[in-house]
């Protein structure tokens, strides 16, 4: 994995974010979804706190088995999502690298990421006695309409309301627009970051990316995340300008699907880099990269709302095939890897199709690995390696 | 006097095509959870309700991952053996993230079309109103298409009433077997449930009736039995409710999606449309898959085991089913405070193999006997 300059700012960052989180008297914390609109959140001078980037962060040190055992071990299914069961052990049992998260005042879940994520927070509501918030992004089975828009623009006021009532103070419009201001510069500096993949090497790689993105999942609408986006940039432009690549001898260049597998972030790597195997662009980080495509400042919520539901997985097979064949082509990708992550339906359900019809549309190969973002249990290093080398050998004969 | 239900549910395939025929209206499938057929009634289309089956799984491997819930893996079977000629379009409704992909990759592998009633969950009343109307206007559109007859004010409000009556009767006899514990066997009890997802409206509820009325003249069995309530998405495999009989424990009431989380449903409201399916989705009994903080799962649950007399609850999980799994812990912990024994099994429906769910049941049993 690459070790840019700007990882230590990051590690600053996201460092000073948790002491905030656990030490601040003054804001009212809420737990938030990934894709949950979190600039109303920092307009209001609540703190949003990231389940899932804990849960991330959890397995990612390898801390999150034991968290997981915590939950099941009070009835929680192996069968629900490893990123639930993780929050849940690490709230009963204040372990993982940071001993749980501080207690939300409020809960904000949106479903564009999922509909599970609805029954977790449900579970975190009746734990905590809190109120949750809803933002319903229904799934665009054929595209974004004009009723969905009006449909979540809706919501928004109303989510206005409800924190003008939570927090006793009213919204400020000009407060809000900077926010936004913030939180579209950081997701546009993101997006220009993630683009310099399609340079030959690839000054980063996919593994890369994940860590770099828990700024943007968690400090999204603050200056010093747009910041940190631009330094980020800036460094990774000149390794591109240079021609220096991310692996020593990039010879495969391919995409990631689905979450990344935190507990093999590292091992991957290493497997990739003595493969030659580039991984240059991943569905999951692009995913907070196209905030401000729609944009438009004389109707802020309109373009908010858009962005919030236009979410990859929240979009129908027609349109997540010819995404992935858009991207094979963009960043001249020699084949592509599919995670069917155990823990993430949506993301999974409906994969074994898609990668027929992408290879069909794309003529390159695809390989589909069994895995879970935060449970090494169901996750077999040798079966993912020997499907991985079959996979690179078909990219070597497709060449 | 259950045989006309038997007859149904084990020539299933035989009697929807003979049902077709003799309407002469297209076979509309209708996936979980909650979709009104009351819509596809007015269209003109003949509604058979696909909860599943327990084929055993082959091709369905091949587009769907282990961990799908066996609901999904196995109406995908049906679908790829041919098993579903008959059927010529689809009805989901957006409970869960695998019937979402699910109907998703229908359109991908087959020609026939497929409506989508998507469930607003908003708190906010006008937003809900606005995509509702929305998705109401499509999903009409859609049946119509398939059956080519256009939905009038005077075909809902008469399929309202065909509906609403089944669920009515469906309602009697669940009183029946609360008030008479005994009289009708558990697997009797499903079977006739089981019958009416893939019969027309009008036969269903005359042979609904014609039970009823043999069954009210009969008296409630003497001795002591043990009566608990069971819940869960969906009811199947109905073998399982032979070890329920054989161990003589009276399953007296039930939180089932297709149990009577449906036939509890009122008549849909049609005047205003837009109203009467929210009100028929969320109404009157809790769902999973349905946020609704207004109707807690927690106190429905107490007050209905406590309602029926019960001794115990028994979660019923569909391996696989999250909306279920996720709200399990703390239900059978709200149970156990109120002094409700509870526990749960794990079921796949393509199971043939029971003996580990007898020894949790008998397990039970003998745990809330004391």
């Amino acid at each position: 994995m690459t070790e840019f300059q700007a990882a230590s700012k990051m590690r600053e960052l996201m460092t000073e974010y948790y002491i905030e989180a656990k030490t601040t008297k003054e804001k009212p914390i809420a737990w938030v979804t990934s894709g949950a609109p979190v600039e109303f959140l920092y307009t209001m001078d609540v703190l949003p706190i990231y389940p899932e980037n804990h849960s991330a962060m959890c397995g990612a040190a390898h801390k999150s088995l034991e968290l997981i055992e915590a939950a099941e071990a009070v009835g929680f299914s192996p069968d629900i999502c490893s990123y639930a069961r993780t929050d849940f052990g690490a709230d009963m049992t204040k372990g993982g690298p940071i001993q749980g998260l501080p207690a939300p005042d409020m809960l904000l879940c949106s479903t564009n990421i999922c509909k599970t994520v609805i029954k977790w927070y449900e579970v975190v509501a009746r734990n905590y006695n809190v109120p949750l918030f809803i933002v319903d992004t229904p799934f665009m089975h054929d595209g974004l309409t004009r009723d969905l828009i009006d449909y979540t623009t809706t919501q928004f006021k109303n989510l206005e309301e409800f924190l003008t009532g939570f927090t006793g103070r009213s919204f400020d419009l000009d407060r809000f627009e900077e926010v936004l201001k913030f939180s579209l510069e950081a997701a546009n500096y993101w997006k220009k970051i993630l683009q310099l993949g399609k340079t030959k090497p690839s000054p980063f790689n996919s593994q890369d990316t994940f860590i770099h993105l828990a700024p943007i999942v968690t400090l999204r609408g603050t200056q010093k995340c747009a910041d940190y986006y631009k330094i980020l940039y800036e460094e990774i432009r000149d390794l591109a300008a240079k021609k220096v690549g991310s692996i020593p001898k990039e010879k495969y260049r391919t995409l990631w699907d689905n979450l990344p597998i935190w507990f093999k972030l590292r091992r991957l790597a290493e497997f990739f880099e003595d493969k030659k195997c580039a991984l240059v662009v991943a569905t999951y980080t692009n995913s907070w990269g196209g905030l401000g495509d729609d944009y438009d400042p004389k109707n802020p919520y309109e373009g908010l709302a858009k962005a919030y539901l236009s979410v990859y997985i929240n979009s129908g097979f027609e349109h997540r095939i010819n995404y992935l064949a858009s991207l094979i082509d963009e960043y001249s990708l020699t084949g592509f890897i599919l995670h069917s992550d155990r823990s993430c339906k949506p993301y999974s359900i409906g994969m074994y199709r898609m990668q027929e019809e992408v290879t069909r549309l794309t003529g390159k190969p695809g390989v589909i690995i069994e895995g879970d973002m935060c449970d090494p249990r169901v996750y077999s290093d040798a079966q993912t390696e020997t499907r991985l080398e079959a996979f690179i050998e078909s990219m070597e004969d497709s060449e | 006097m259950f045989e006309p239900f038997y007859e149904v549910v084990f020539n299933v395939s035989k009697n929807i095509t003979e049902n077709k025929t003799a309407l002469g209206r297209p076979v509309i499938g209708v996936m979980p959870a909650f979709f009104p057929m009351e819509l596809i009634d007015a269209a003109g289309g003949y509604p058979v309700q696909l909860w599943g089956n327990n084929l055993s799984l082959g091709k369905s491997d091949a587009y769907l991952q282990a961990f799908s819930c066996s609901v999904a893996r196995s109406v995908l079977e049906l679908e790829l053996i041919e098993g579903a000629r008959m059927v010529e379009g689809y009805a989901f409704t957006s409970i869960c993230d695998t019937l979402i992909n699910l109907r998703e990759l229908y359109r991908r592998l087959f020609p026939k079309p497929t409506v989508e009633l998507s469930i607003p969950i908003t708190r906010t009343d006008e937003a809900r109103r606005i995509y509702l109307k929305s998705v109401i206007a499509s999903v009409i559109s859609g049946l119509e298409d398939i059956t080519g007859t256009k939905v009038t004010s005077e075909s809902l409000t008469k399929a309202s009433s065909l509906h609403a009556r089944t669920r009515e009767l469906q309602r009697q006899l669940y009183y029946i077997r609360a008030e008479k514990s005994g009289l009708i066997k558990n697997y009797d009890f499903y079977v006739t449930i089981k019958a009416g997802f893939f019969l027309p409206r009008s036969v269903y509820n005359q042979m609904l009736e014609d039970l009823l009325e043999k069954l009210d003249k009969l008296p409630q069995p003497k001795g002591k039995r043990t009566k608990i309530v069971l819940s869960g998405m969906v009811f199947d495999p109905i073998e399982i409710y032979k070890i329920f009989d054989d161990l003589n424990i009276d399953i007296v009431d039930d939180d089932f999606a297709n149990g009577w989380r449906t036939v509890s449903k009122g008549p849909l409201e049609v005047a205003d449309i837009v109203e009467g399916v929210t009100s028929y989705v969320f109404n009157p009994a809790p769902c999973c898959c349905l946020y609704n903080p207004d109707n807690d799962r927690h106190p429905y649950l107490v007050d209905k085991a406590k309602k029926a007399g019960a001794e115990g609850v028994l979660f019923w999980y569909i391996k696989f089913c999250e909306p279920d799994a996720f709200d399990r812990p703390q239900l059978i912990q709200r149970l156990k405070d109120e002094g409700i024994p509870a526990s749960f099994f794990d079921v796949e429906l393509s199971m043939t193999n029971f003996d580990a769910i007898k020894t949790r049941i008998d397990a039970f049993s003998e745990m809330i006997k004391g």
